[in-house]
């Protein structure tokens, strides 16, 4: 299902949106576009490149409550599940490289055992996915990994910026949920419509991006070079800040406290929270003992995970390229730099 | 919430035998679930343990599958929640959610002769495997336990050891001579060297620290042990037990879900991260 809107048409989608619920789309907040809360009658520009932070948090939010506890002195402790009842909500604005990251976080967080928090956003949150259709960001690289500037995956819906007017197309029940819940707002797509968003597309594959020489044989080369002391050199550099995993669209790894907000009676609540391998205390053992006890093994196990472990399990990169790993590492670690150095086998 | 993973069930201590004194205290926990709950488990699997308002802990369980009345654990006293159920009373209740990961595959053994080979507390995980073996003695040959402390002090299941004599040849060891000792005095791994074992048609069964590991499964394969006759369980940092959290991974392997139980010819396929 596919349809034309018009862009001052954009606000009064967004309006109808807000009466079933939040909508959500990219803001430029101080210096940098982050996604936030669409106030009523607030005008929506979606002019971003990409935001800082990806749209992960809508489904895997940074810190999360899993259930809280009451312990009366010497009585039977209560647990009390979270009641998650989350609220419809739309994002717009998500890129398609993190469309791309969510078909990655639906298999880590719904294969196996499902993950129920995960779930039950992944079943509220719409993502209203706009193609890259203009020149891509110094460190784009989601041809590389084999995603595209028009990639429809993991998305509800996909805009495409059409000069004055969006090609809004549906691609899940959630998506054509809500193009139908603003239906007269929305022009039937033409043929020619149509026939411009093949340009585009055509275009946007155009622009030239950063590239991985041989990315079939990067599997093969990480295996390869697992001991090398490439690794070591690579991580000089490397301060331990984890931004390169914060700020990942598939970085899941999460830690779980507990968060005590009272000592008599022992109140407090469970908590997830984000994590980062590239911290030593990861994977530290309570002996002292650390598998990964230096930055040239915590580098090496984000870079395979992300291209070697993720192929192996789910046939897939962990990474959908979109650069901001590399845009926002203080130190110039550079994923696409290193496959091309693994598969290469030399850094100078 | 329907299907929490992540919510454990409420289980009451009802029995704790100090195994071990000192800075690396063990206690072995006996616990029973309350409001009718409880779970199955296999040799091999473990359990993620809570201290309300300390954590959680990756627990194996050291009872025998049988044992339905109870669960055992046997814990090092290491860290934050492991201190916190050393200082738990009979009666005081914990948190308990399971079972995780893959089993010993006991049942393709019999017929076998199995050499268990245990080091400090890693003989609490492969004690449901010489419970069920021994439960089921005429299925298997000679079985025979290789178990080592630091210090006699240092020696879980003095008892049950010492019960076990009458099925298994049990050899015991400590690091250096102690007056009274009259086991082995040295490593683990040089006991087993000092008392050659068999290769042929025979299981070995290794768990404790990673270094003893890695000696014990040389000089067995210095034996004639073949990589498909070693068994070994590994047990990295685990938070969520579901193969989501990202902390256990060795290579593409998270070891909550496939292992702890591995063959060393699985193992070494892995990168040797653990």
């Amino acid at each position: 299902m596919d349809a034309i809107l018009q862009k001052e048409s954009l606000g009064r989608w967004i309006a109808k949106l807000q009466e079933r619920g939040e909508v959500y789309a990219p803001e430029f907040v101080e210096d940098a576009w982050e996604f936030t809360k669409v106030e009523r009658g607030a005008s929506v520009e979606l002019d971003h490149t990409n935001t800082v932070l990806p749209a992960k948090g809508f489904v895997f939010p940074q810190r999360e409550v899993l259930y809280r506890f009451r312990i009366e002195n010497g009585k039977t402790p209560e647990l009390t599940d979270t009641e998650l009842s989350v609220k419809p909500m739309v994002v717009f604005g998500v890129r398609p490289c993190d469309g791309r990251a969510t078909v990655r976080n639906d298999r880590v967080f719904t294969c196996g055992v499902s993950d129920p928090y995960y779930q039950a956003r992944r079943d509220s949150v719409v993502f209203i996915g706009l193609a890259c259709n203009a020149p891509p960001s110094p460190n784009c690289f989601c041809v590389a990994v084999g995603g595209s500037p028009c990639s429809e995956d993991g998305l509800d819906v996909l805009m495409t910026d059409l000069d004055g007017r969006y090609h809004v197309k549906a691609l899940t029940d959630k998506g054509r949920d809500v193009v139908n819940a603003a239906s007269d707002l929305f022009q039937a797509a033409t043929a020619a419509d149509r026939n411009e968003v093949s340009n585009a597309q055509v275009a946007a594959l155009e622009y030239p991006q950063r590239s991985i020489s041989a990315m079939d044989l990067v599997v093969a080369a990480l295996k390869r070079n697992f001991e090398s002391p490439l690794w070591d050199q690579l991580a000089r550099t490397c301060i331990g800040c984890g931004a390169c995993t914060y700020l990942c669209p598939t970085c899941h790894c999460f830690d779980i406290n507990d968060e005590v907000t009272s000592k008599s009676p022992l109140t407090g609540a469970r908590v997830r929270t984000w994590d980062n391998c590239q911290f030593p205390d990861f994977t530290m053992h309570s002996s002292g003992h650390n598998p990964r006890e230096d930055t040239g093994a915590r580098l090496r196990q984000r870079i395979c995970h992300k291209l070697l472990y993720f192929v192996e399990t789910h046939n897939m990169q962990q990474c959908t390229g979109c650069g901001r790993c590399i845009t926002h590492c203080p130190v110039g670690i550079d994923i696409v730099r290193i496959a091309n150095v693994m598969e290469e086998g030399v850094w100078q | 919430m329907n299907g929490n993973a992540y919510l454990p069930q409420l289980a009451r201590i009802i029995h704790i035998k100090e195994e071990v004194p000192g800075a690396r205290a063990i206690k072995t926990f006996r616990v029973e679930f309350m409001n009718g709950g409880g779970f199955d488990h296999e040799p091999g699997q473990c359990a993620m343990i809570s201290v309300f308002g300390k954590g959680e802990s990756m627990i194996s369980i050291a009872s025998a599958p049988t044992i339905t009345d109870y669960k055992q654990f046997s814990i090092m006293r290491s860290g934050r929640v492991t201190t916190a159920i050393h200082d738990m009373k009979v009666g005081d209740v914990i948190g308990v959610r399971g079972p995780y990961g893959n089993r010993f595959p006991v049942g393709d053994w019999k017929g076998r002769n199995l050499v268990f080979i245990g080091g400090g507390c890693g003989l609490a995980p492969i004690w449901p495997v010489i419970q069920t073996a021994v439960a089921n003695r005429s299925d298997f040959g000679r079985i025979t336990v290789f178990y080592g402390g630091r210090t006699s002090r240092d020696i879980m299941y003095a008892a049950e050891l010492e019960k076990l004599r009458g099925e298994a040849d049990v050899y015991l060891s400590i690091d250096s001579p102690e007056d009274g000792w009259d086991g082995y005095c040295g490593f683990v791994p040089a006991n087993v060297m000092d008392k050659p074992q068999n290769p042929h048609n025979a299981i070995a069964i290794t768990c404790g620290p990673p270094i003893m590991i890695k000696f014990v499964i040389n000089n067995l394969r210095e034996m004639g042990f073949a990589d498909e006759q070693i068994y070994t369980t590994i047990e990295n940092k685990m938070k969520c037990g579901i193969g989501k959290c990202g902390r256990c991974n060795v290579g593409k392997d998270y070891v909550c879900v496939k292992g702890p139980v591995y063959s060393w010819a699985q193992l070494k396929s892995l990168p040797q991260e653990y």
